[in-house]
This record gives structure tokens, C-alpha cells and sequence, in this order.
């Protein structure tokens, strides 16, 4: 089945306070494309999940599209220095921060997967994390009698995974590290794959050993090369540190407009729909 | 008399709290940790396993991390992948030596903070959260923090807020290294440039010690070796 899509057409099916997993890690193949079309879209309440985020959760809060976060840690690493937006906007209490310990969204997410509503943890067992969030909670394990920590399982609406190969069908290949993508691809109701580059169904299959999310599985597929700018995308760029120093500097609500503009062109480029490979 | 760094001695101080076939996980913004992963793979403990969040086990090399402990550099130089999912759980069922970890702030009781300054639900200041901590701290067998700052606002006799605790082993900071021992935060050793009035004076509880030992320096091996495996010093990011 055919399944390329523009951008504009696969954020317009995100409805306002979708539960949306976002593919990558920090600074690196974050789906930074469609991020910035959810912002176009002034997306409102979006609960986002992410074991470790950066640009995509900072720039989502910069815009006022961010209902809750659900992660463990959100930060640009030490070079780049800490998320402004975010932190104001979870001070100022407009953002609620469903703080993880990034395992906890693994299981919270291996739940969903297994279709259970709550997965143990055996690891987290001390501090003020059991006791201020409501997703925690003790109880005694009805085997052995001991006390057993759980999170409450998160089931994504969609889960939006930029990866490097994917034909029109939508199986795709990650190169590199997959961090939580693939366990994300299982997880949500919706998978949306923005990618590099669409290639033959007859290359796909090729490969098909390594496809690490098959078509079935997939709802849309949107072909924007450079869609994890200024996050790094393995094989494709690196981060783009001057776009980041100076997103991280502005402050006016107007500035981030302006900021994600410049990327209209780029976004865009492939927005016709029909076959490129 | 060698010439080093604080970051050099703090590196060098960690390399050697890693003991030859030990599994070591190091995370996001963790540049110290990871050279000093490699700096013990490269000298005592050529079989230490060294884990990473892209999941790269035993890259050859370092060198390209230079804004990021979490890329696919990582996986590229490594010899087998392993990603963050199967480390966790290799650390949930025992199989985890060494976790480095962060924090923003530490007490005498072993308990971290790395997540709010302030209220929980409406913060004075939203820090970027534990990461794995919570989960790392009490499964791992032995968790190693370093904190790059010193004072009495990171040092203090309780936290604000408890991310985590558990079987914390040691800090080490740019004055000292202290361990965890009956329920305590206590001093092991002071920095050689530093006094015990100095570490006393930048740290917000009473200090415990039994005898004040100096940290060993870094050898002019170790210091070589530092210059070979992290030519663009990496290790010093945070200062």
C-alpha cells in the first residue's frame, strides 16, 4: 500500500492532546521536521514521550504545544547546556513534567506493546519519584508477598520515527543506534516515518533483514531529507551547532516563529507526493 | 613532579576505581566517565566491557565525541551493539558493575537530587531529570558520581528532593573523593591541592573521616595515555 504523504498532511492527523512518542536520543535523529510542522500547526497539549529529549521537547515548549512530558531526562548535553524552554515552561507550571527514570518509559512502553496496563520495575525502589507521581506505585507482589514497584503503562496515539531508508510502504531501516524507536514502533496506535530518502521496494527487500519496522506496522511515510536538522542523523549530517546555539539563545515567542520559518523551504521540499527513487 | 589538570586527576581518580572484566555503563553528557573508561581499558583493565546509550560496546575509540556520550560514534568504532533497553535490564538482573551518574545535589545521606529545585509540581528550577538513576543507582553494584562543582549549595545536609539513593559508592568531585560507607556520606581522599580546611569550608555538612588521605596523582603513563586517547580533551567540557 501506498503511504508517502506530505508533512503537512501527516501532522494534520495529530489531533491536540495526542500522546506522541518521539524517535532518537538527545541531540540525534530526532524527527526535528515534523516536530516544527507540529509547531506550524500550533499543535496545543501534546504529551510527549521520550526516554532522553533535547530540541524536540525544548522547541515543542518553546511554542506552547506541550500539555505533559513524559521522560527521564531532557537536556543538550554539556556542550549546549540546558533546555531554556522547557524549564520555563514547567516552572511557570504551563508544562507538567512526568519525570522517568528512562527505564521507566521503556516498561511504560513495553507495556503497551504487550497490550497490559502496567509493567514492574524491579530497580526503582527508593525516593520521592514513588511518592509525588501517580504512574508509580508500590505494591506486594501476589506470589511472593514483596514489595514490587509499577509504572503505569503509556500507549502512544503515534509514535514519529525519522530514519534514513524506507520505501513507500513504510518498511524502514534505521542505521546506527535505534535507541527506543523500534520499541516505539510496537508501542504506539500510529506510526508516522519521516525519512531521509525513499527507496524501491525491490531494494527494501534486499534488505529486508535488516528492516527494522515492517510496512504493516506503519500508517504514513514522509520523505524530508535533513528532517533530524539540526539533530544528527548517522550517515546523513551531524548537528547542526550554530542552528542550536542560537535556538537555545532566543526568548520571544516570535523569535522561534522566525526560527522555524527558516526551515520552510528545507521542510518542504519534497512536499509532492510522487515517486522520487 | 608531573604537570596535570583537575580534570586530568579527576579522570585519572575514576580510571582507577575500574577493575580489570568489570561491565561499565556511562550515559548521556558523560564525557569524563567515558574517557576514563578508556583510559582503564588501555592501561589495567584491558577487559573491561564499556557500555554506552547508543549501545556500542568497547568502541576502539573516543575521539569523536566531541559534543556527545550518547552518539553513533560510539556504535560505529564499537565491536558488538548492545543498546540502553538490554542494559538496564542486565543491571535489573545483577549483571551491572559500575553506573556513572550525575546530580545537581548530594547529602550526607547518600540521597541524590538531579530532578527540581523548589516545589516538585511547580519548581523553582526544573533540572534535566536523573536519567537512569533511579532505576541504575539501586540495581547497579557499585554506582561512581562525578560532579565538576564543589560547594556548599551541592554538598548539603539534606537534598530537596530524593531521585534516588542506593549503592552509591563514590563521588568525586574537583576537591575530593567521598564514599559511602555505614549510611554516610564520608570523606576517602582529598585532592592534593587542597586542604582539609578548603573541602570543609566549600562542603554544606560536617565532614567524617577517619584519617585524611591524599588522592593518588595521576602517573605520567596514565597522563600520556590521556593525551593519545583524548587528543581534544573532552574530559574538561564541563570546566
Amino acid at each position: 500500500m501506498y503511504k508517502l504523504q506530505s508533512l503537512k498532511e501527516a501532522a494534520g492527523t495529530i489531533s491536540n492532546q495526542s500522546t506522541v512518542a518521539l524517535g532518537g536520543n538527545v541531540l540525534h535523529r530526532a524527527p526535528m521536521a515534523f516536530v516544527r510542522e507540529l509547531a506550524r500547526q500550533e499543535k496545543k497539549e501534546l504529551r510527549l514521550v521520550k526516554t532522553a529529549g533535547a530540541h524536540d521537547i525544548d522547541l515543542l515548549c518553546a511554542v506552547g504545544a506541550v500539555g505533559t512530558v513524559d521522560a527521564g531526562f531532557v537536556s543538550y548535553e554539556t556542550v549546549y547546556g540546558l533546555p531554556p524552554h522547557y524549564r520555563k515552561a514547567v516552572q511557570t507550571g504551563e508544562v507538567k513534567a512526568n519525570e522517568h527514570a528512562c527505564y521507566t518509559v521503556i516498561s511504560a512502553l513495553r507495556g503497551a506493546s504487550a497490550n497490559v496496563p502496567f509493567m514492574p520495575v524491579s530497580g526503582l525502589k527508593y525516593g520521592d519519584l514513588l511518592e509525588h507521581n501517580d504512574y508509580f506505585v508500590v505494591v506486594e507482589d501476589p506470589f511472593t508477598g514483596e514489595p514490587v514497584t509499577l509504572v503505569r503503562t503509556i500507549f502512544p496515539d503515534v509514535a514519529v520515527i525519522h530514519v534514513q531508508e524506507c520505501d513507500e510502504e513504510g518498511n524502514a531501516i534505521i542505521d546506527g543506534p535505534k535507541f527506543e524507536d523500534v520499541l516505539m514502533s510496537r508501542a504506539a496506535d500510529r506510526v508516522i516515518i519521516t525519512t531521509e530518502q525513499v527507496v524501491s521496494p525491490f531494494r527494501i527487500k534486499q534488505n529486508k533483514e535488516k528492516i527494522d519496522i515492517p510496512a504493516f506496522l506503519v500508517d504514513a511515510v514522509v520523505h524530508v531529507p535533513g528532517g533530524a536538522a539540526p539533530a544528527s542523523c548517522y550517515k546523513k549530517y551531524d548537528v547542526d551547532e550554530k542552528a542550536l546555539r542560537e535556538f537555545i539563545g532566543l526568548k520571544e515567542k516570535q523569535e522561534i516563529i522566525e526560527f522555524v520559518r527558516k526551515y520552510d523551504k528545507k521542510d518542504y521540499q519534497h512536499e509532492r507526493r510522487n515517486r522520487t527513487w | 613532579m608531573v604537570n596535570y589538570r583537575i580534570s586530568d586527576l579527576m579522570t585519572c581518580t575514576i580510571a582507577d576505581m575500574l577493575k580489570d572484566g568489570e561491565t561499565v555503563f556511562h550515559g548521556v553528557s558523560s564525557q569524563m566517565p567515558m574517557v576514563a573508561m578508556h583510559l582503564a581499558r588501555k592501561l589495567h583493565a584491558p577487559n573491561l566491557v564499556h557500555l554506552n546509550i547508543p549501545g556500542g560496546v568497547n568502541p576502539s575509540s573516543v575521539k569523536q565525541s566531541s559534543y556527545s556520550s550518547a552518539g553513533s560514534d560510539l556504535v560505529e568504532a564499537g565491536e558488538s551493539y548492545f543498546p540502553l533497553d538490554q542494559i538496564f535490564d542486565l543491571s535489573m538482573r545483577g549483571k551491572l558493575d559500575v553506573a556513572f551518574l550525575g546530580g545537581i545535589q548530594f547529602d550526607i545521606n547518600g540521597n541524590v537530587n538531579a530532578s527540581v529545585i523548589g516545589d516538585y509540581h511547580k519548581p523553582k528550577v526544573r533540572l534535566p531529570g536523573g536519567a537512569g538513576s533511579a532505576v541504575l543507582i539501586p540495581t547497579a553494584k557499585k554506582a561512581i558520581i562525578w560532579r565538576t562543582k564543589h560547594d556548599p549549595r551541592t554538598f548539603v545536609e539534606q537534598v530537596e528532593f530524593v531521585t534516588t539513593r542506593g549503592n552509591l559508592w563514590k563521588i568525586v568531585t574537583p576537591l575530593c573523593v567521598f564514599v559511602f560507607k555505614n549510611g554516610k556520606l564520608q570523606l576517602d581522599s582529598i585532592h592534593p591541592h587542597t586542604t582539609l580546611e578548603e573541602v570543609q569550608k566549600q562542603t554544606g555538612f560536617e565532614l567524617i573521616y577517619d584519617e585524611v588521605r591524599y588522592t593518588k596523582e595521576p602517573t605520567a603513563k596514565q597522563l600520556q595515555m590521556l593525551k593519545q586517547i583524548d587528543p581534544y580533551d573532552y574530559r574538561s567540557v564541563e570546566f
